[in-house]
């Protein structure tokens, strides 16, 4: 329902102020004179009417100047109808809606909408309800309100989006809605694991109570991971998620027409490449569809661009002004993807990397790092907004690295430790083996197990890192972060052969060619990205217990004004002229009124 | 209001002791001004001769006499006792009104006991009743000589009443007179005008000759207050708010129209009319009275 709220409700005592004139008036008309008179005989036949015109005209002063001095207060008050945004000091319950990719499984979104409704009904009535629905963004779907209507009405309208999971926005953003209030927090998701692995921030004010309202994951989920077109066939990587073997039908489809279809067998958590053979137009898009009646439908189909692909520019930045070894394994690992064709590496001294302008590095898809000690300031610069620009940096933290000086190549504090670590032997063990870098090692699996390392450099936790693996004595040996628009990849060791043999492991050319694959994705590989990262089709979830305890508690008096929304809505109602103007307007009539009455 | 005509001023009579004092005072001043008038020596009728003494009047010599004895005689008059009058004094609460020092039913006290006074002194036959809606006093006419002591009296000890009911005491009365003689009536007439009229003729129709004094404070025919008020009636209680200054006009134009009214009924009815404030000197009413009696008789 409707009300109205106040932004300075103290200025309403000023309202006493209308009794004023009543009491005036009442004494007034206490002490009028009665006279005793004896011909009121002659006096009734007289128009004594006017009296009670000029009564009636009194009560319209009375009510106009009652009007005047009430309106003057509630416009001083600063009121604004709170249709939008309920009472600031009602209790809130903020109803978040996971509508992430992964709730596209069959039914999965009607059991999550049916979460919600229940939500709105165990609310208490004198509770106001928010909606907040979230992907990887959250949008407030309805302001606080004691519309139970309108939040049943928006909830009917939720449906599952090709978007990943961040649960730390959806969190913010329910934070910001409960401010300084009292509040609750019934969160309607999927409990997905990946959605706390998102660079963001996002926590609950202490003493905000969270409530989950678990939507089952499917037991299983088949997705198509990527597509690419190499010559008359379109490669698809398709991976289950499950931990039963999988059974499904790929097909090639371009314009309603199936143009290629074969059938796969996947086993527990394998991914598998599909050829998708055909005669295949040089120009336009097809889609690569699968069959998963359990899993999410919105990870069953991608679309891959049949145009004939160009190399990835790829640039290799060393130390070695000498060029003489500087970059040579991962140049020639990059070198051999594809035929030959997939990327065009350049390896190129931090020292001449001055020379390049802007234009000249953020054309390259991705730029390996490999060291930074003949970097001058020039190059800094430009590495730093070439990341920040929307860039892909892997950067090998190895002996021709210069940690001091990090911060200005990336511009991010990295938090390496400038001595190495010396553990002769380590090995490297993925945390996540279904992340795309990883595929290669998947099956067979444990080959990225070989890779034996001798030094690394240390990194310091950071909030945003993601380890995707570590190292035996688990030390992260590979991160990934966002840094600006660009995102930045850390191994903590060397890719030069200095401080490890892994350039020398069968292991590096797969592992050198699917980070370059998965950093230059989507913009060279021809396939078009769905929306969502690779992970969103993971259903592994987590225990609602995991999830309340992964929640970052904040301190209320870091919050973001509660009443900074109630204050944008009196800005924009302005309710506080219409009163004035009417004040006025009550005065000009008062005036009127009062000078004819005299 | 020089010389002994100040006497006449209602105001300086209210400040005198007793009724008794009131009336000769109001008389005496007012029969020593008539000296002076058109009216001398009317209403009086010869009594002896007396010899001329210097200080009287010529116009008081008998030439005659003169003419037959060559002496200086002056005529000796005294008054008429053949009339029978009745002092009708409206006592209902609206005569309780008085908008300076003096109320309606002062001024008429005044007024009666002046021509009590003055029909003593004619030897005139009077009597006194007092009324508001019924007769409350009742003194039957007398020509004795204790008798204006006694209406005086009465004239003292008049309380006001309830409301006006002035026809009601005209007929009981006009049934009850079977002497012809003349009746004053003394009243702010604040009843119905055509019950009041009626009253007033059934004395005519008797032969009766009346004379009404229309007894009004100014502020009842000015209407000056300036305050809105809630205006309360003296005998009805009844209330009427009003704004003095929107209801003023209409006010006196229908006292003008009640006033007119009486002026024109009752002189269609052969009766006179005689409408006094009271801030208005007695004289007015003495004469009035006076110039009746002529009539009359």
């Amino acid at each position: 329902m409707f009300g109205v709220s106040f932004l300075s409700p103290l200025f309403l005592v000023a309202a006493v102020a209308a009794a004023i004139p009543i009491l005036l008036h009442l004494f007034h008309r206490k002490t009028e004179v009665v006279i005793d008179f004896p011909a009121v005989r002659l006096l009734k036949r007289a128009p004594v009417q006017q009296h009670r015109r000029r009564r009636l005209r009194e009560l319209i002063l009375l009510a106009l100047r009652v009007v005047a001095l009430v309106l003057l207060a509630l416009s001083f008050a600063r009121p604004y109808f709170a249709g939008a945004v309920a009472p600031e000091s009602a209790a809130l319950t903020v109803i978040a809606v996971d509508q992430s990719m992964s709730l596209s499984a069959p039914s999965q979104i009607d059991r999550a909408r049916d979460a919600a409704l229940r939500a709105v009904d165990a609310a208490p009535s004198s509770q106001a309800l928010a909606l907040v629905t979230f992907a990887d963004a959250a949008t407030v779907a309805v302001e606080p309100t004691t519309d139970r209507g309108a939040v049943r009405a928006a909830i009917n309208q939720i449906a599952p989006q090709p978007r990943g999971t961040r649960y730390r926005s959806a969190l913010a953003r329910a934070s910001e809605l409960i401010g300084a209030r009292d509040g609750r927090v019934v969160m309607v998701t999927d409990l997905q694991q990946s959605g706390w692995d998102a660079n963001d921030e996002g926590g609950l004010p202490d003493g905000v109570d969270i409530d989950i309202a678990a939507v089952a994951p499917p037991t299983g989920n088949l997705a198509v991971t990527s597509a690419e077109r190499r010559d008359r066939r379109v490669i698809a990587t398709v991976q289950n998620y499950g931990n039963a073997e999988a059974k499904t039908t790929v097909r090639l489809v371009m314009g309603g027409n199936t143009l290629a279809e074969t059938d796969l067998t996947i086993a527990p958590l394998a991914a598998a490449d599909v050829e998708l053979t055909a005669t295949l137009p040089r120009t336009g898009q097809a889609e690569v569809r699968l069959d998963d009646r359990i899993g999410y439908q919105l990870d069953n189909t991608r679309t891959v661009s049949l145009e004939p692909l160009s190399a990835t520019p790829v640039a290799v930045i060393v130390a070695d002004p000498t060029g003489a070894s500087g970059g040579l394994y991962i140049e020639r690992a990059l070198n051999v993807a594809g035929g030959g064709r997939e990327f065009r590496v350049d390896v190129i001294d931090g020292a001449p990397l001055a020379t390049w302008a802007q234009d000249d590095l953020n054309r390259r898809a991705v730029v390996f790092v490999l060291g930074t000690r003949t970097l001058g300031r020039a190059g800094r610069e430009l590495l730093k907004t070439y990341l920040a620009g929307g860039g892909h940096v892997f950067i090998a933290l190895g002996p021709m690295v210069d940690v001091g000086t990090l911060a200005d190549v990336l511009g991010v504090a990295v938090g390496a430790s400038a001595d190495p670590v010396r553990t002769p032997g380590a090995t490297m063990v993925a945390t996540d083996g279904r992340h795309p870098i990883f595929r290669p090692f998947l099956n067979p699996s444990g080959a990225l197990g070989d890779v034996q390392v001798d030094q690394y450099r240390r990194l310091n936790d950071q909030q945003g890192r993601i380890v995707l693996a570590r190292f035996s004595g688990g030390d992260a040996a590979l991160t990934e972060q966002a840094v600006g628009e660009g995102r930045l990849m850390i191994y903590t060791s060397d890719l030069d052969n200095e401080w490890s043999r892994f350039p020398l492991n069968p292991a590096f050319v797969p592992f050198a060619v699917e980070t370059a694959r998965y950093l230059a994705r989507g913009e060279k590989t021809g396939e078009r990205s769905a929306g969502f990262e690779a992970r969103e089709s993971n259903p592994a979830a987590t225990t609602a217990e995991e999830f309340t305890n992964a929640i970052d508690r904040t301190n209320r008096t870091n919050l973001i004004d509660a009443g900074q929304a109630a204050r944008d809505v009196e800005d924009q109602q302005r309710w506080w002229q219409v009163g004035l103007l009417i004040m006025l307007g009550a005065l000009a009539g008062e005036a009127l009124i009062g000078r004819r009455a005299t | 209001m020089p010389g002994p005509a100040r006497y006449l001023d209602p105001a300086i009579i209210a400040r005198l002791g007793t009724i008794d004092l009131k009336a000769r005072t109001i008389v005496e001043g007012f029969l020593t001004g008539l000296h002076r008038s058109p009216y001398k020596g009317f209403s009086v009728e010869f009594a002896e001769y007396r010899q001329y003494l210097p200080g009287d009047d010529l116009a008081t010599l008998d030439w005659k006499v003169y003419a037959r004895s060559d002496k200086h005689f002056v005529k000796k008059y005294e008054e008429e006792t053949n009339l029978t009058c009745h002092l009708l004094i409206d006592v209902s609460a609206s005569m309780a009104y008085a908008s300076a020092t003096v109320t309606k039913l002062q001024y008429g006290s005044y007024l009666a006991g002046a021509l009590a006074y003055l029909m003593h002194r004619q030897r005139d036959s009077f009597g006194l009743i007092a009324f508001d809606e019924s007769v409350s006093a009742l003194l039957p006419a007398s020509a004795r000589s204790g008798h204006l002591r006694l209406v005086l009296l009465a004239l003292e000890r008049l309380q006001i009443g309830t409301r006006t009911n002035v026809a009601k005491p005209l007929h009981d009365l006009a049934s009850a007179v079977r002497k012809r003689g003349m009746v004053v009536l003394i009243s702010d007439l604040l009843d119905d005008p055509a019950s009041v009229l009626e009253g007033l003729k059934h004395f005519r129709y008797r032969g009766t000759d009346v004379i009404v004094f229309h007894i009004l404070d100014p502020y009842e025919l000015q209407f000056p207050f300036e305050q809105a008020a809630r205006f309360r009636d003296m005998e009805t209680e009844e209330e009427v708010a009003a704004v003095p200054g929107s209801v003023r006009e209409d006010y006196q134009q229908n006292m003008q129209d009640l006033i007119a009214f009486y002026q024109r009924e009752l002189g269609l009815a052969g009766i006179d009319y005689c409408r006094l404030e009271t801030s208005q000197p007695l004289e007015l009413g003495l004469m009035s009275y006076l110039m009746t009696r002529r009539r009359v008789l």
